[in-house]
């Protein structure tokens, strides 16, 4: 294990790898720029990327007399005597909505409704992929949190859960509470959940390969947005003690006697709570004086390799963690970080080792709180999600570069979603209790689905193949 | 007036949880008076462009609670810690009584400023500050409590309406 008090890297080796480190983000940007042509050179040709295919068989128009007039009346009538029929006898169940107000979208920040689209299209598409949900984008006008919330809860009898995305902080914690205050079904901000979530797993399997446990650590969180507030809030449930707990933000060490903190109260206070409850972790100052002595940092903060610096992690605890989270470029460099001691580093990057990618979570979430028919989605759920995601790797064999299953390692999504379908059952939230095995299978099922589906359409030609770079007929794909 | 509560003895109906304990402030507790009051004039700019802060906001909290202090119309309580913050001042009120020529009854209660440190908020404080400021005021013969703060503090509209406060003077602003 590296010590944090390694000796410093030589100016020279510093100049060197700092050019290699320019020419590998030259090369990024470049990447980054063909990639962005390509896409709209596919989004033109597809015109989109999910549409709504039946699921029944339609022999010929008579069929409708079943799937529609007359017959559907009585399955109507079934639903309004119970209206938890609508999860059994439409897919309901199955089916969730992307919410976003666009505020917040990617690295784009404020583009609006329409451009989020987009976005929300893809995610809609990882649901269906990777978890087998029917996701449906769901872009909607307005600024105001009140009337979002209003919006969704009138929408909420098509769906079986929601899906908040990309909504600024930090309306975007008034909106998941309260919707998950007024809504039968599952509401979750995957800004917030799901990023906190795969951060949990990674940090419990880091903590266990460098032989700490939660309740002793000391943990530096770098950044005070929707991911660092959700993350504080699970680690205070695990038991992490409030005292040993430092937020930090542009402004230095988050803690009581902040002068902004009567202004937090009013305008966040998710974060002034965070505030009250930690206090700094006992500590004043910036990110060196939080830094002192700590165990872990989890930065979520400013996508810019120079926020965290190798004079900073050397003040930490001997072997410390060190997530640098930010996309689409981490706080510190994982070679600058390990050079400065760091003993296990996570980024939110797949072209580095422990990417913490909340795909590993969402899917498998939504899968297993689907398959319960669940009213809610507490962060018990959240947590069951996290161990099984830990559990898996831990499984695998942990090690410095491997504290997370990546996103290859797919027979681990159906034992997370029942993991998490396990839990809806514990807090008596599930609509449908099953066995451990057998939402273990459906999750398998369902899933599985997806992929062959997409395949079988590929093969039928229903879905044409992807044309060639540049090689576009304008006009979709019909 | 040297003493808030005469009569009303502040800290006899204190709660044995409570995190502070409410005095009459003195002479000597300005100095640590006058940061929490800045603290909630800066708070309040927040709400209204008209209510921003002047620089010499601290010269003039100095002079408002030396004034006070020594007015016997008015009622300025200091917040102190508890254990080992004993000593520690983290919070004030500021109320004062005035007549009402026209109305019935003749004497109202006005609470111009509470104030405490975050650390301290909630367990019920701000529930036994009031309670404390309105037997002060009633001992100096008010029968009716007014709090007075900015419109749009929703968390103070808040507190004062699950308390039996309602709205009964408004006051509107405009720039000239």
């Amino acid at each position: 294990m590296a010590q944090s008090a390694s000796a410093p890297v030589d100016a020279g080796r510093a100049s060197r790898r700092a050019r290699r480190g320019d020419r590998a983000a030259a090369r990024r940007e470049g990447a980054t720029e063909e990639l962005g042509r390509r896409a709209v050179e596919l989004s033109r040709f597809y015109a989109g990327k999910v549409e709504t295919v039946p699921k029944v068989p339609v022999r010929s128009l008579r069929d409708f007399a079943l799937w529609y007039t007359p017959g559907v009346a009585e399955v109507s009538r079934t639903i309004q005597a119970d209206p938890d029929e609508s999860f059994e006898l439409t897919g309901r169940w199955n089916t969730i909505a992307i919410v976003t107000d666009g505020s917040r979208v990617l690295g784009l920040g404020d583009i609006g409704p329409e451009a989020a689209l987009p976005v929300m299209e893809g995610k809609a598409l990882l649901f269906k992929w990777l978890g087998g949900v029917d996701a449906v984008p769901l872009p909607i006008r307005t600024r105001s949190p009140d009337e979002l919330i209003a919006t969704v809860e009138r929408l909420a009898p098509a769906f079986g859960g929601v899906n908040l995305e990309d909504i600024a902080s930090p309306k975007c914690f008034g909106i998941l509470e309260e919707l998950q205050r007024r809504l039968p079904i599952p509401v979750w901000h995957d800004d917030q959940l799901g990023t906190a979530a795969a951060t949990i797993a990674g940090l419990l399997n880091a903590l266990t390969l460098t032989h700490r446990n939660v309740r002793e650590t000391r943990t530096v969180l770098l950044g005070a947005g929707a991911a660092n507030i959700a993350t504080a809030r699970l680690l205070l449930a695990l038991g992490h003690d409030p005292r040993k707990l430092t937020l930090v933000d542009q402004k230095g060490v988050l803690h009581a006697d902040r002068p902004d903190l009567d202004e937090l109260e009013l305008h966040n206070p998710w974060k002034f709570r965070i505030a009250l409850k930690t206090n700094g972790g006992g500590r004043s100052g910036d990110l060196a004086a939080a830094l002192e002595g700590a165990d872990v940092l989890l930065a979520a903060s400013t996508p810019d390799p120079n926020t965290v610096r190798g004079e900073h992690l050397r003040r930490m605890a001997p072997g410390p963690i060190v997530f640098a989270l930010a996309n689409p470029v981490p706080e510190i460099w994982p070679d600058a970080a390990t050079a400065a001691g760091a003993a296990i580093v996570a980024t939110g990057r797949s072209d580095f080792p422990n990417q913490v990618n909340n795909s590993l979570i969402f899917p498998a979430v939504f899968r297993g709180v689907l398959d319960a028919r669940a009213r809610s989605i507490p962060d018990e759920v959240v947590l069951a999600a996290a161990r099984e995601l830990a559990r898996h790797a831990e499984d695998r064999g942990l090690s410095a570069t491997h504290l997370l299953p990546t996103m290859e390692e797919t027979e681990v999504f159906p034992h997370v979603a029942a993991a998490a379908a396990d839990a809806a059952v514990a807090k008596g939230l599930a609509r449908h209790r099953l066995t451990h095995d057998e939402y273990l299978e459906r999750a398998r099922v369902r899933m599985g689905r997806s992929a062959r589906l997409v395949r079988a359409l590929l093969r039928s030609r229903l879905t044409p193949k992807m044309p060639r770079a540049r090689a576009v007929v304008p006009g979709g794909s019909s | 007036m040297t003493a808030a509560g005469e009569g009303s003895a502040p800290g006899a109906g204190e709660p044995h949880s409570m995190p502070v304990h409410l005095r009459p402030a003195k002479p000597t507790d300005i100095p640590a008076l006058v940061p929490l009051l800045v603290r909630l004039k800066r708070l309040n700019e927040e709400f209204d462009p008209l209510l921003r802060v002047r620089d010499d906001a601290e010269g003039q909290a100095r002079e408002v609670l030396k004034t006070s202090i020594a007015d016997p119309k008015a009622v300025v309580l200091a917040a102190e810690g508890v254990g080992a913050d004993k000593d520690k001042v983290v919070g004030l009120v500021l109320a004062v009584i005035r007549e009402r020529p026209f109305y019935s009854p003749p004497v109202e209660g006005v609470i111009l400023e509470i104030y405490l440190l975050p650390l301290y908020r909630r367990h019920g404080v701000g529930e036994y500050l009031l309670k404390e400021t309105t037997a002060a005021l009633k001992a100096k013969g008010a029968a009716v409590v007014i709090a007075e703060f900015p419109s749009q503090n929703e968390i103070a509209s808040r507190f004062y309406a699950k308390r039996g406060f309602r709205p009964i003077i408004v006051r509107q602003a405009r720039s000239l």
